[in-house]
Order: structure tokens, then C-alpha cells, then sequence
């Protein structure tokens, strides 16, 4: 479903990813762990197509499209949806205005009817149900006055009412306290499919206690450096990163 | 601020040609107040670029023309049709009474029967025939001559107008249109109009300028006295062909426990210079001036909001959002003057710019004088493009870059538009707006 062959990336003139291999099939849930640094927020937002990186080699292939070509907004259309780290607060943008455009759009691409309303909002009730919101979220801007929790709860909505084929979250779980991690375990939980998959972000293992991953993967520096099964994210909690580093510069 | 005449304009076509037309015209009731307003205005010339209030507004091709008295015989007596784009903004609106000046001056009005005792109204011609002392109070020119010099030539030369009284509450807006008519591009009209809300009273008006390419350049003038307690939601609303030109001057004073509300959006026109004077003049006097200005094209809108608290306890707050596109320029002058004795005043103002093209320019200024104790005073002055992350998150869900960027510019806005309490307006106001951002269409579904 996703394959990334040799991705380099910079901005600013500084280079952040220097050649990253991956490949995401569908039914997998993939996890990628590192530390602060080391490319893992721009990997996502490279993937999701924030014009503000530059692709300096490699390439990336969505579905069998090539997704470096796409806009932003075409990738999100053709089933890539990313769960920002720091979701932005847009005041004056309604909650629901958002999902229900952002569903349309992605309609609209796959040649079928606009939503109807009322289907629309028993599909947001459903979902918000699972994530446990309270229904005055919706008549809201967008992020706008949400705690850090209730943020995520929101980026998680957003992708149950969308249903990517591909989501890529990007520590997703930081910030949040233990109840909030298993609302929004259950939601990641939700989408799971053999038809889709999940490429989680993260910096603690806390989340993979949830949400079990199928692949783990270290980045460091801009590449992935080791990769493994579930008792790779077990391990780097009990030693953490250092061991891979030195044994990667040795 | 300089009370010389600017000596690059004294000698203009255009002053020279207006103290022909003033020579020319009969006296009246109000002769003596004229003439002091014309020397006045006179000595302070048209303004140009070194003016303090006029830095960003160069009106040259004014200047440069000559200017005739509107000729007789070309005065309406039935309002003209709308165009289609102004005709949508009444759209949904369904005021209590509706008044038009063609070029100034008011065609016959329906009765007025239902609302007796609540709403008077009369021509100033035929007050100026009849109780011209009843209007003179009413001539003051602003404090700021520099500001209001197109105010002084109004009350120098205007022969017509509206005087609306209002001495209860309104159930429904009063909506003032103000069209162009006959007379031609080469004249000039002084349109003035008085509203007075008398103590308890409280209205909604609406006053609609709208302009044309061939239309007089309107000069135009409105004042807003509100008794004790009284209550007025202003808003005024410029409209119309690229190539008309608005000069417009509103005159705000304020008893003890008043509170006005105004609202001044610019969606169309070639030049707007929308002129604003609030006087807190009681105690506890509320005002609240919030400006929309949409730049698009060649568009040169200009606001200047002037409150100037002169009792205790009096507060005003200023919102300004201005958006400008193409090579348009949008500069919003927003100054709060605290004068002595106005202890415990509040402000509050906020200027926000958006530049949605590189050959857009805003310039945004809040000025702050303060000569009493005891005030509170806040403000706040931004100009940027659209926040990067913001479109960014919205292109990541699958909207179109046109439909990201109207919707965010159309939120940029929403602080202004959601406090518009009369809601058939902010419906038809919305509407022009988002008109004239790149994705209607998708836009209107939104909301």
C-alpha cells in the first residue's frame, strides 16, 4: 500500500531525511519510535505533502500512485490521512463545516454523492460515541479552546469519519493522561482492517500497549535503523535509544 | 495635525471650482454657520498626502477635477432600480421603514402611520425652509479638522437630506439607501443625514451607499445623537461599480448610559473613505466601532475611527479586519483619545490585516491619547498572509487550496461578522462578502 524507497528531504537547506526505506502493507500497523529529532514528525509531514520540505530524492508509492506527484489535498483524497502532533486552532471554522467538506471532497474524488445530511450526522454521532465527545464539540471552531487531549480526540474523529486507507499519526498519544490514551486507543483500534492500514508515531511505548503494532522501527538521523516485531518498542522502553545509536556509529 | 492650508492642493481645480459653487448659491437659515464652516474648510484645502489622517490616501484625481453644482431639474422622484449585486444585500431585510436619497436627496417615503410615535422623519429641505435653528446644533463639525474638512464643506453646501427622530424602541431596521441619479460625474452632492434616537429609544439603520462609474461624488455626511440610555446599532455599507468614489463622514455623540454599536463595511467602490467620529459625551456611554474593509483589485478603502471619551466610565472598543487582494491598499486608522476628567474610561482596540497578494498593501495604525487617570486601555495592531499551518490542515483533510483559502480568510473575518446582532444583515453581508473570495460556491454551502 505504502512504499517509500530511498526518501531524502530538507528545509531550510538542512537536510532531515537521508534515505528512508519502508514498506506498509495493508492490514498492517506499523511504529515508528525514536528520539527527539530524528526525523519522525517530518517523515509524516513529507508523506502528508507540506509543501514547506523539499523532496530531494527518493520515491513514494500510495496505491500505486506516485504520491510525491499529488498535492496535499489530492493525497488526502486518495485515502492518506495524517493526525498532526499539534493540531492547529482555526477560530471561525466550524467543526462540523470541516468534516463534513473534508468527506465531501474525498466523495466527490471517488465519483460519488455528496453526503446527506442527515446520514452525515448519525455517521458523527457514531463516531464521536467512540470517542467519547460531547456533542457541543462540533458546533466549535476547530481545535479552537481544546485542552491538548481534546485535540486528539478531535484528530482521531476526523479520521474515523474519513477512514483512510493509510493514517499516519503523529504522537498522537503525547500529552495525553491514561484515560484519554484508551479513548484514543480504541478509536486507532476502530479503524484497524484488512484493507487499511496505520503508522503510528510515537515516542513511548505506552500507546503500543493499546494499540499492538505489527512492525516497529527506530529512526535516527533521518533513516531507520533497525527494525522489528513488538518486543523491539518493549525493549528500547527498558534501555532506550542509546545502545542503537552507538552500535549504528560504531 | 496641522490647521494651515496644505498649500500643494490650495489652488487645486477642484477647491477652486467648490468656492465658485458656494458663491453661487443662495442664502438660507443657516447662512452665518455655512460660511464658517466654508472659510474653515477653505483654509485647510483638500487634503493631500501630508496630512496626518490623509498619509496613505492621495486623492489627487479629485483634486484635479472641477466640480458643478448638480443642475436643476435633474432631482428624482421615484428610486431607480438596483443592480443585481447591490439588490442582493437587501435580500432577506425587512425593515420597519425604507428611506432613498438619489443623489442626496429623499424621494417621497411611505406612510409612516404604523410607527407613529416611534419614528418621525423629514427632509432638511424642507426643515431648512422652515426651522433651520432646529438643524444647526446639528452642524458641528468634528473636533479634528484635519479629519473632517469634507465634513465642514457638507455643512457648508448641503441642501438636502434626511432627519430621521426615533423616540421608542424599533421592532424592525430602518434602511437608508443612498444611489446615484442624474446628475453626472462631474458633481458633486452633499448628502446629510441626522438621526436622532431620544432617550430609552433604540433602532437598527441601515445605510447602503452605493456607487457607479458615471455617479456625482458623494460627499456625504450622517450624524448619530443619541439621548440618555438610548440604544442604536449602525451599520453602513459601501457598495458598488470599481470606479465609484465614497467620501463619507459619521458623526457619532453620545449621552449618559448610551450605547452604539457601528459597523462599516467596504465591498465595493474605487475609493472609500469612510470617516468616523465617536464622542463619548455621559457618563457610562457605551461604543463599540467595528470595521469590515474587503480590498479587491485597485480598491483604496481608507478608515479612520476616531472616539474620543470626554465623561467617566465610558468605554469604546474598535475591531478592525481588513483583507486586501490584486494591488488594492486598505489602511485602517483607528485613535482613542481619553480627555481629562473621563476617569475609569475603557478601549479596547484591535487591528487585523490579511494580505492575500503580493501587490496588496495595509496599513494598519491604532493610536492611543490618554489625559485622565484610572483608564484601561488595550490595543493591538497585526498585518500577515494566511497562517501556512492553518491552510496546510485544511488542504491535509481534502479541501481545495480555493475553498481552504476562502474559508480561512472568511474566518479571519468572523470576529467582526458575528457581532452583528441584526441578522437578515449579517446574512446579506456575509453573502457580498464571501462573494468576493475565490470559492463562493463551496464557501455558501458552509455555513
Amino acid at each position: 500500500m505504502l512504499s517509500i524507497v530511498d526518501l531524502q528531504a530538507r528545509i531550510a537547506g538542512k537536510t532531515i531525511l537521508n534515505g528512508i526505506d519502508l514498506e506498509v502493507r495493508p492490514g498492517e500497523v506499523h511504529a515508528i519510535m525514536g528520539p527527539n529529532g530524528s526525523g519522525k514528525s517530518t517523515l509524516a509531514q513529507v508523506l502528508a505533502g507540506r509543501e514547506e520540505y523539499e523532496v530531494t530524492a527518493g520515491r513514494v508509492d500510495f496505491d500505486g500512485r506516485d504520491l510525491l506527484a499529488m498535492p496535499a489535498e489530492e493525497r488526502a483524497r486518495a485515502g492518506l490521512f495524517l493526525g498532526f502532533q499539534y493540531p492547529v486552532e482555526i477560530p471561525g471554522v466550524n467543526n462540523v463545516y470541516l468534516l463534513k467538506a473534508a468527506l465531501n471532497a474525498k466523495r466527490r474524488a471517488a465519483g460519488q454523492p455528496e453526503v446527506d445530511a442527515y446520514e452525515f450526522l448519525a455517521l458523527v454521532r457514531e463516531k464521536m460515541r467512540i470517542m467519547q465527545m460531547n456533542e457541543s464539540f462540533l458546533s466549535r471552531g476547530v481545535n479552537e479552546g481544546f485542552s491538548g487531549g481534546e485535540k486528539k480526540r478531535n484528530e482521531i474523529l476526523q479520521m474515523l469519519v474519513l477512514e483512510p486507507k493509510l493514517a499516519i499519526l503523529d504522537e498522537t498519544d503525547s500529552g495525553l493522561d491514561i484515560d484519554a490514551l484508551k479513548v484514543v486507543a480504541q478509536g486507532v483500534n476502530t479503524l484497524r482492517h484488512p484493507e487499511r492500514a496505520v503508522v503510528l508515531v510515537t515516542h513511548y511505548q505506552r500507546l503500543l500497549d493499546y494499540v499492538v503494532p505489527d512492525h516497529v522501527h527506530v529512526l535516527a538521523r533521518g533513516r531507520i535503523i533497525k527494525s522489528g516485531d513488538r518486543s523491539l518498542a518493549l525493549e528500547l522502553e527498558r534501555r532506550g535509544y542509546d545502545w542503537l545509536l552507538e552500535s549504528k556509529v560504531a | 495635525m496641522s490647521a494651515l492650508p496644505s498649500q500643494g492642493a490650495g489652488s487645486s481645480p477642484a477647491l477652486r471650482s467648490l468656492e465658485t459653487i458656494w458663491k453661487a448659491r443662495a442664502a438660507d437659515g443657516l447662512s452665518a454657520q455655512r460660511a464658517e464652516s466654508m472659510r474653515r474648510f477653505l483654509a485647510l484645502g483638500l487634503p493631500t498626502i501630508r496630512d496626518e489622517s490623509w498619509r496613505y490616501t492621495n486623492l489627487r484625481r479629485i483634486s484635479g477635477r472641477e466640480f458643478v453644482a448638480p443642475a436643476a431639474g435633474t432631482e428624482a422622484t421615484s428610486a431607480p432600480a438596483l443592480s443585481a449585486e447591490v439588490a442582493v444585500l437587501l435580500e432577506g431585510l425587512a425593515p420597519a421603514a425604507s428611506f432613498t436619497l438619489v443623489d442626496g436627496r429623499p424621494v417621497p417615503w411611505p406612510s409612516l402611520d404604523a410607527l407613529r410615535g416611534a419614528l418621525e422623519a423629514a427632509s432638511l429641505r424642507d426643515l431648512l425652509a422652515r426651522h433651520p435653528a432646529e438643524i444647526a446644533p446639528a452642524l458641528r463639525a468634528p473636533r479634528d479638522e484635519d479629519a473632517a474638512r469634507w465634513s465642514l464643506l457638507n455643512a457648508a453646501l448641503f441642501d438636502d437630506g434626511l432627519r430621521l427622530r426615533v423616540s421608542s424602541p424599533l421592532p424592525a431596521p430602518i434602511l437608508v439607501l443612498r444611489v446615484p441619479g442624474a446628475a453626472g460625474a462631474e458633481s458633486i452632492v452633499h448628502p446629510r443625514v441626522l438621526i436622532e434616537a431620544l432617550p430609552g429609544a433604540s433602532a437598527t439603520v441601515l445605510e447602503l451607499h452605493v456607487g457607479t462609474e458615471s455617479a456625482a461624488l458623494a460627499n456625504s455626511v450622517t450624524r448619530l445623537e443619541l439621548g440618555r440610555g438610548a440604544r442604536i446599532e449602525h451599520y453602513r455599507v459601501f457598495a458598488g461599480a470599481d470606479g465609484a468614489a465614497f467620501l463619507d463622514s459619521l458623526d457619532v455623540v453620545q449621552e449618559e448610559s448610551s450605547e452604539c454599536r457601528q459597523f462599516t463595511v467596504a465591498l465595493g467602490g474605487g475609493l472609500v473613505r469612510a470617516h468616523l467620529d465617536a464622542h463619548l459625551a455621559g457618563r457610562g456611554a457605551r461604543f463599540e466601532g467595528h470595521s469590515l474593509a474587503a480590498g479587491s483589485g485597485t480598491r483604496q478603502v481608507d478608515c479612520v475611527t476616531v472616539a474620543t471619551h470626554d465623561a467617566p466610565d465610558t468605554t469604546s472598543t474598535q475591531t478592525a479586519r481588513a483583507i486586501a487582494s490584486g494591488t488594492s491598499r486598505v489602511v485602517v486608522n483607528s485613535k482613542v483619545t481619553v480627555r481629562p476628567g473621563a476617569v475609569r474610561a475603557e478601549s479596547r482596540q484591535s487591528c487585523r490585516g490579511m494580505l492575500l497578494s503580493q501587490g496588496a498593501e495595509i496599513d494598519a495604525r491604532p493610536q492611543l491619547e490618554i489625559y485622565a487617570d484610572e483608564v484601561k486601555c488595550a490595543h493591538g495592531a497585526t498585518t500577515g498572509r494566511l497562517d501556512p499551518d492553518m491552510l496546510f490542515y485544511l488542504l491535509s483533510r481534502g479541501l481545495d487550496r480555493a475553498t481552504a483559502q476562502s474559508l480561512l480568510v472568511f474566518a479571519f473575518l468572523a470576529d467582526v461578522l458575528i457581532g452583528m446582532s441584526a441578522g437578515g444583515t449579517r446574512a446579506a453581508i456575509e453573502n457580498a462578502l464571501i462573494g468576493q473570495l475565490p470559492d463562493a460556491t463551496t464557501l455558501r454551502n458552509f455555513r
